[in-house]
């Protein structure tokens, strides 16, 4: 019995092969439900879905493990997108040429993240306005704008390339999707290996022993905001690419959608904790989910339920680490004492 | 006497209509342990976040080995050469040892990643350890987590980090809380040792034998007052504990 409980104690305190496991079980188990579901066009789909969702979750991991929380990474995908959907029309309409439209249209969209990102960082930091409510405000003004822009419907007219850039090219990945890894990868750095990483856990670990260090941690938090807001700018561009156009309801509820993926993927909210990798599979796990579901021909409203079981079962695990419990806890689930 | 290596000269620091501290003066020499020591809420603190950098006096000057100096955060106290350790709160709990010990001194790897900000984390992992040695503090491994270190351990660690990085002066705010008595004995040691090396320290406690112990001069404040500064050998711990308490009412010096 120890035997087995020490083992699965090892596992379980290692997040990341946990949560492949998990990731693992739903593939065999979707399969066995409905072969398709072990294709490529199915795992294109899954990665497609993917990719925008990694981004702002991304995002959402380094605010998080600084301790605080962006709310308004869904509306921001949304208005990015929008704009970048105007600004490409009319450069489409002028001539210009659709390479260059859409590399401009890049800008225009990391532009706007950045400026959402901004406005996050000067309420946070500057106003001293709390991270839930700031991002609140950005949230709600974001999504309203993005409606009275568009009128609510979708804003087409930019280079007809676009769509095809999303179509899958290396094994699941479309081009974009590939950038959307090379980024990730980049970020995984970054937070793990990097200054910028150590003041960000240090911070959401404790904010004033980080001060009394001599970071300057007001500063530093206005750039984990605003690299939030461009990843989310940059999340909106692909779903552009995506549909062809810009869509007001694109990255609707994403800000959930990243806080699920950072929490299954082993965040805690309380701050100082987390990882890339688990984020990269948390999201994975979601669009699994999402997409097993449909193809066994389960509601789709499921989806939500199963989400909700594994942030419950996230959370629990993590109150088990944090608490230094783990061996008791699952003393508790492997060993059957009266 | 010579100059002193840091001064202040009548410091007040109000918060709102409170005044936590008022006309407060006190001066350390280098090679001096000084006890800073008074009831809860006689400023103690106040007068520690003031001389390190966290918060901003309301009125008085601060001299750093005779010239005026400004603090506008603990950066700018910490390049100085003064360095903190606070009550309760100076480490990372989710960072490693040696992560704690180089916490806004990062070393970098060399080339390009350097440049873009990649640590260069097995140095400081081993000069963590031999920095923490030399003060004499024996740490088990420098690149565990602080949160799985004991409470004796993390104010070693803490301290540690504090005496070896400081230049010139050193301010200790209650090291000895929470600790055991052979743990106490071990942090007064180091702190003696600090003072060996020429620094200046600024030794915060309610423990007051410790305080009697190790200090040179005693200053003591009640209700946001110097009330007393005088050498440590003029106190025994009933006039001391009678000082701050205000039953005895003798300003010395």
């Amino acid at each position: 019995m120890a035997t087995i409980a020490t083992r699965a104690k090892s596992i379980l305190a290692n997040q990341q092969a946990l949560l492949l496991i998990v990731l693992l079980v739903m593939v065999a188990f979707f399969t066995s439900r409905n072969h398709i579901f072990f294709s490529n066009a199915v795992f294109g789909n899954i990665i497609s879905d993917w990719a925008p969702i990694v981004l702002i979750a991304i995002g959402e991991t380094f605010v998080i493990i600084s301790g605080g929380i962006d709310l308004s990474v869904g509306s921001t995908v949304a208005i990015s997108g929008v704009v970048a959907a105007f600004a490409m029309r009319s450069l489409t309409t002028n001539g210009t040429s659709p390479t260059t439209t859409l590399i401009l249209g890049v800008l225009v969209s990391a532009g706007v993240g950045f400026l959402v990102g901004a406005i996050n960082a000067f309420l946070i930091t500057k106003t001293n306005v709390v991270p839930f409510i700031a991002t609140l405000v950005t949230m709600g003004a974001g999504s309203g704008l993005a409606i009275v822009f568009t009128g609510g419907g979708p804003i087409g007219g930019g280079p007809d390339q676009a769509i095809q850039l999303s179509v899958p090219k290396v094994g699941p990945f479309s081009y974009p999707g590939l950038g959307i890894v090379a980024v990730v990868v980049a970020l995984g750095l970054f937070l793990h290996k990097a200054r910028f990483g150590r003041y960000t856990y240090a911070i959401g670990s404790n904010e004033f022993a980080a001060r009394a260090a001599g970071i300057n941690t007001k500063r530093h938090l206005a750039k984990i905001y605003i690299l939030s807001g461009i990843l989310a700018g940059l999340s909106g561009y692909y779903y552009y690419l995506r549909l062809g156009c810009g869509a007001p309801t694109s990255g609707l509820g994403g800000e959930l959608q990243a806080i699920a993926a950072v929490v299954i993927g082993g965040a805690a909210l309380s701050g100082g904790e987390g990882r890339i990798s688990g984020t990269v599979l948390g999201a994975l796990i979601l669009t699994t989910v999402t997409s097993g579901l449909i193809i066994i021909n389960v509601a789709a409203n499921w989806k939500q339920v199963v989400v909700a079981i594994l942030i419950a079962a996230a959370v629990l695990l993590q109150e088990a680490r944090t608490k230094g419990s783990s061996s008791k806890f699952l003393a508790n689930l492997f060993t059957k004492k009266k | 006497m010579s100059t002193a290596l840091y001064e202040v000269k009548n410091i007040s620091k109000s918060y709102g209509s409170v005044d936590a501290l008022n006309d407060v003066s006190l001066k350390i020499h280098a090679g001096e342990i000084i006890g800073l020591v008074g009831d809860n809420g006689a400023g103690k603190s106040t007068l520690v976040k003031v001389l390190s950098g966290a918060h901003q006096q309301s009125n008085g000057t601060i001299f750093l080995e005779g010239v005026e100096r400004k603090w506008e955060s603990p950066h700018d106290a910490l390049v100085a050469g003064v360095e903190t350790l606070y009550q309760d709160s100076g480490l990372a709990p989710h960072l490693s040892v040696s992560a704690n010990v180089f916490l806004g001194r990062e070393l970098f790897s060399k080339g390009i990643f350097g440049k873009l900000g990649f640590l260069a984390k097995k140095e400081m992992d081993s000069a963590a350890h031999a920095n923490l040695d030399k003060v004499g503090i024996a740490v088990p491994q420098s690149n565990r987590s602080v949160s799985q270190l004991s409470g004796g351990q993390r104010q070693a660690v803490a301290i540690g980090r504090a005496v070896s990085w400081a230049s010139k002066v050193i301010i200790l705010d209650e090291p000895t809380n929470h600790l055991g008595a052979r743990q106490a004995g071990e942090v007064l040691a180091v702190i003696k040792a600090a003072k060996e090396r020429g620094l200046g320290v600024i030794f915060i406690s309610h423990t007051l034998p410790h305080v009697l112990q190790v200090t040179d001069r005693i200053v003591v404040l009640r209700l946001g007052k110097v009330v007393a500064d005088a050498p440590t050998s003029t106190f025994d711990a009933q006039s001391l504990l009678g000082t701050i308490t205000g039953l005895i009412e003798n300003k010395a010096e």
